[in-house]
């Protein structure tokens, strides 16, 4: 399985994409720090990175790879080599590449401008947005052998989590809003990567105060110690079921 | 050494393979022939289980092809047309290749095209861009580097210079010779008369005929593959007709 992963990630570190996502990561995340005064605001910014461009390009990345390198799959394949082990390989090294340009490209600004709580919360939740989106473009590719269907889908599928899952949150909030519908929404909120996501590295800056009476609520919860590992436990269940479900897909796929 | 027993496939509402019976043995180069659709890449998938059969089984050397991936130890593969990794070079991915069949020692590689080709001098070179008939040398040294026993080639010709053609043509006579098997697809049939003793003709998923090329040339009173299959064909239709 590694010997794959090292050979995927080999040709992956050297595509002008991946210099591309890294240096623009970069040159945002020094050129923030450089701008704003006050590292708490600074974090709010490149949160607003990690949330709208980092599973974009993850999940149309990650897409288009998988439907570029399947006639490189299928030579594989027909080796002595099994399906798990290959697939497990090729997903390794996506989501290896993918992670080392967040850790390289934010990583160092952030070490070297702000070295925090805040900094580690938004890095660390970088890191499993990039694991979630990978594992659900995965999915959706092995499933949808058509390229074109696979990227609409995986285009709708960020346009959902990125706006459309807030517009209906808030619409339900607005419908709802004489009811104490606070755990309800809180609970919603787990349905998508992003909010939890957004949710859980604000509730590390002072930005949790503008949130008002959901807010007190959601900090709460949050910025306890059972939050952030309900947090985690989201992401580690995002990951594991979609990446789970998408070796299957693999596994008994008419290549 | 490969039996195919009763296989059938679909793909959708689509039947593509309509209960096949085959029998491979050693020492046979099969030329599989028909018309676009006919079912051939579905066979070879099937064979090298990258699709799986709804119905019926396939055995290489005894073993079940669905019974886990080892018996493709013996199986070299030459796929039509590759698009490889942008950034690899050649040279990584002959050690990719190698990597993953550590049981093969490093003595035991059969780089004979590998050098007729020239790839050596290849190795530096990025896999976007290679020429598609250099592609196919990379695809064809591949298939042929682990000596296996077993040899599938899809269309291994359709790009190659005068030359190299040759060359492969050459070393595929000398497998079969040699008791290996011999798979090949191609619709360039003047290049098959030499390199193959069997043909299958599959027609929408059915085999037409299986017959050694000896026995087609006896029967059709010619001696080219690409006359015996048009007059073939012709009595075939005729026969059609008639009824």
């Amino acid at each position: 399985m590694w010997k794959i992963t090292n050979y995927i990630f080999r040709d992956l570190v050297r595509s002008w994409v991946i210099i591309g996502y890294v240096l623009l990561l970069f040159t945002s995340s020094w050129g923030i720090f450089s701008l704003e005064n006050e590292p708490d605001k600074a974090i709010l910014n490149l949160l607003q990175i990690i949330l709208l461009v980092l599973p974009l390009l993850t999940l149309v990345f990650t897409t288009i790879y998988y439907y570029n390198s399947l006639e490189f799959i299928i030579l594989l394949l027909a080796q002595p080599i099994d399906r798990k082990t290959l697939f497990k390989g090729f997903a390794a090294g996506l989501m290896g590449s993918l992670a080392l340009c967040l850790i390289v490209g934010m990583g160092l600004p952030l070490v070297f401008h702000f070295p925090s709580l805040q900094s580690l919360m938004l890095l660390i939740c970088g890191l499993m947005l990039t694991f979630t989106f990978v594992s659900m473009a995965l999915f959706i590719s092995t499933r949808i052998s058509d390229k074109a269907k696979g990227m609409g889908t995986v285009l709708l599928l960020w346009a959902f989590f990125a706006f459309l899952f807030d517009g209906l949150l808030l619409f339900f909030m607005y419908q709802f809003g004489a009811y104490p519908i606070e755990s309800i929404v809180l609970g919603l909120s787990f349905f998508n990567p992003i909010v939890v996501a957004r949710t859980a590295v604000l509730m590390t800056t002072e930005g949790a105060a503008l949130l008002g009476l959901s807010g007190a609520v959601f900090k709460d919860f949050f910025g306890s110690p059972v939050g952030l590992a309900v947090s985690f436990l989201a992401f580690v269940s995002y990951i594991s079921i979609f990446f789970r479900l998408s070796w299957k897909t693999f596994e008994k796929k008419d290549m | 050494m490969i039996t195919i027993n009763e296989v059938s496939k679909s793909y959708g509402k689509q039947l593509v393979l309509d209960q096949i019976n085959l029998e491979f043995p050693a020492g046979q180069s099969v030329a599989l022939i028909g018309p676009n659709g006919s079912g051939k890449t579905t066979l070879i998938k099937l064979i090298l289980s990258l699709a799986k059969a709804d119905q019926g089984g396939i055995t290489v050397n005894d073993k079940d092809v669905s019974e886990g991936g080892s018996y493709r130890k013996e199986i070299g593969y030459m796929p039509q047309m590759t698009r490889f990794p942008e950034n690899m070079r050649v040279g990584q991915l002959f050690k990719l290749m190698q990597d993953i069949r550590p049981d093969i020692p490093e003595n035991a590689y059969d780089l004979e095209l590998y050098e007729a080709f020239d790839i050596r001098k290849m190795e530096p070179k990025m896999l976007h861009a290679l020429s598609g008939g250099m592609k196919q040398k990379v695809s064809a040294a591949l298939a042929f580097l682990f000596d296996p026993d077993i040899l599938i080639l899809d269309e291994p010709t359709a790009a190659l210079d005068p030359v190299s053609n040759e060359t492969l043509k050459s070393k595929i006579r000398h497998a079969y010779e040699s008791k290996k098997l011999v798979i090949i697809t191609s619709h360039i049939l003047s290049d098959l008369d030499e390199i193959v003793n069997q043909v299958v003709y599959l027609i929408e998923g059915q085999i037409a005929f299986h017959k050694s090329l000896d026995q087609l040339r006896q029967e059709t009173a010619e001696t080219r593959l690409n006359k015996i299959i048009v007059t073939l064909l012709h009595k075939m239709n005729h026969h059609v007709e008639n009824h």
